[in-house]
């Protein structure tokens, strides 16, 4: 998916945060698990259907030290796992 | 020490303090767990909602039988409805064709446990009473049949020790199931009353661990246990090989009251809407749902928090424990058990105790070893 998609996570799943800014999510139709560290929490936690994976990216450099120059790769790939994993969805630009 | 949770992740609700049997063995109705009255539909669809709120993933139903309430169906849709999976713990002879349906179309369920305890009438209903053999089977099939995953649980018990090998072949070769569980009749509830007739005895316990084991091998580990012989077994066996090893003594989790994980994740409310902190701890009450807080009780409540520090407590401190050579490994069993049998969660479970237990057996801690079976 381009960059410039934005996305939304799919209400029906739960988010839960947990000690120390981790997070777990936990699909309820298909039981499944996901953990998530703090940068993911960070990026679940806004993903309200305004924001794309570049936008993502950018705010990840804002907010977190020692952010490695590939940071849209490794976002945009984390993006696709949750979407992959029925987590969120990508929205039509 | 574990992290507690924000909140708890997983409920376990006693929804009816009503059952249409009355089994031998059973802790409810003697428990404090056995209350007065059952809550109403309303005020269990807000507590689901506030469930959902606080972003639990999973409830237990159980009781008494959940099915005998009818409007069990309504209070299903509202855990499903708030996000949540759920399981129903029954006796089985209530669950009907369209009940079958009804759940699997949820998609939402865990599983369905049904108790059975024999391989025939005679065995099983020898403490569960007249006529459940056949409907408890029938619920097992209908669940099958429409998709709906089936944990059975045998509990183990002094009639039917000796039936173990029929009913292995029954539920996994006959029926079919991928597993079962295992438990035993302890001294909780009604067992106390009836505990000549119905509770294992020294002998019994042997008995039950060697089958056990030895079918577990046979079934490719298809049998479990959380509890009961076949997990003391697994617990005495891994006590006796790390002594045998010679661990250092005295670090936590063994050698301190720590078997107890629950109160970290989990959280259980009685049939009169009561926390408590697990079905077997019914005794502790910690506050009413929709009147406090789930969040409040779970973070705050000092008894939780008192409970939680019981991983601390080490075993050395305990006159029962004085010169044991397995302190450094054991953990003293459940907090719930230790309460029964002794009026305290705060102290090592007599049931759980490996030492008195091979003192009663006359057995010798090698029989715990690798490659040895549990026998006399
Ligand atoms: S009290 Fe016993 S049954 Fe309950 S969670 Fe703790 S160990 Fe398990
Ligand atoms: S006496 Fe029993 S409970 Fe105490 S440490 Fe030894 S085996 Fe464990």
């Amino acid at each position: 998916m381009p960059s410039a998609c934005r996305v939304v996570a799919n209400p029906s799943t739960v988010f839960r945060e947990e000690l120390d800014d981790w997070a777990l999510l936990f699909n309820p139709d298909t039981g499944a698990v996901y953990g998530l560290n703090p940068v993911g929490a960070f990026i679940r936690k806004r993903m309200d259907g305004s924001r794309s994976v570049r936008d993502f990216a950018d705010l990840v450099a804002e907010h977190f030290e020692d952010v490695p120059d590939e940071v849209e790769l490794e976002v945009s790939a984390f993006v696709e796992e949750l979407v992959g994993m029925g987590f969120a969805e990508y929205l039509e630009s | 020490m574990p992290r507690v949770m924000r909140t708890p992740r997983a409920i376990e609700i006693d929804i009816t303090n009503r059952c249409n049997l009355r089994c031998e063995y059973c802790y409810h109705f003697s428990s404090e767990g056995d209350v007065a009255a059952d809550l109403p539909t309303d005020e269990w669809l807000a507590f689901f909602d506030e469930l959902g709120r606080s972003s639990v993933m999973e409830v237990t139903l159980g009781g008494g039988e959940p099915f005998v309430r009818a409007d069990l169906p309504e209070l299903i849709e509202g855990i499903v409805r708030n996000r949540m999976r759920y399981s129903v713990l029954s006796n089985g002879t209530l669950i009907t064709e369209d009940m079958a349906a009804f759940l699997a179309g949820t998609r939402r369920c865990n599983h369905v446990q049904v108790s059975i305890d024999g391989a025939t009438p005679d065995v099983h209903e020898s403490c569960r009473g007249a006529g459940t053999f056949r409907k408890a089977v029938h619920a097992i099939e209908v669940l099958q049949a429409h998709g709906v995953p089936v944990a059975v649980r045998v509990t183990v018990h002094h009639r039917n020790v000796r039936d173990l090998p029929n009913i292995a072949r029954f539920l996994l070769d006959g029926l079919g199931l991928p597993s079962f569980s295992t438990n035993a009749a302890s001294y909780l509830g009604l067992c106390r009353d009836h505990a000549d007739g119905v509770a294992l005895t020294v002998e019994d316990r042997v008995l039950a661990m060697t089958t056990l084991e030895s079918l577990n091998e046979r079934y490719g580990g298809r049998i479990q246990a959380a509890a009961g012989p076949l997990a003391e077994a697994r617990m005495w066996r891994e006590m006796v090989r790390k002594t045998a090893e010679g661990g250092a003594a005295g670090d936590c989790p063994g050698g301190c009251l720590s078997s107890c994980g629950g109160v970290f994740s989990k959280l259980a409310v009685r049939a009169d809407g009561v926390y408590v902190p697990c079905t077997l701890l019914p005794g502790i009450a910690l506050g009413r749902i929709t009147v406090d807080g789930l969040e409040d009780v779970w973070n705050n409540h000092p008894e939780l928090e008192r409970l939680r520090t019981r991983q601390t407590l080490p075993l050395a401190g305990f006159d029962e424990c004085g010169g044991c050579d397995y302190i450094p490994h054991c953990r003293g069993g459940c907090p719930g058990l230790s309460y029964t049998l002794t009026g305290s969660p705060y102290r090592p479970s007599p049931d759980a105790c490996l030492r008195r237990f091979l003192a009663e057996s006359g057995l010798g801690a090698d029989t715990f070893l690798p490659g040895n079976g549990v026998t006399p």
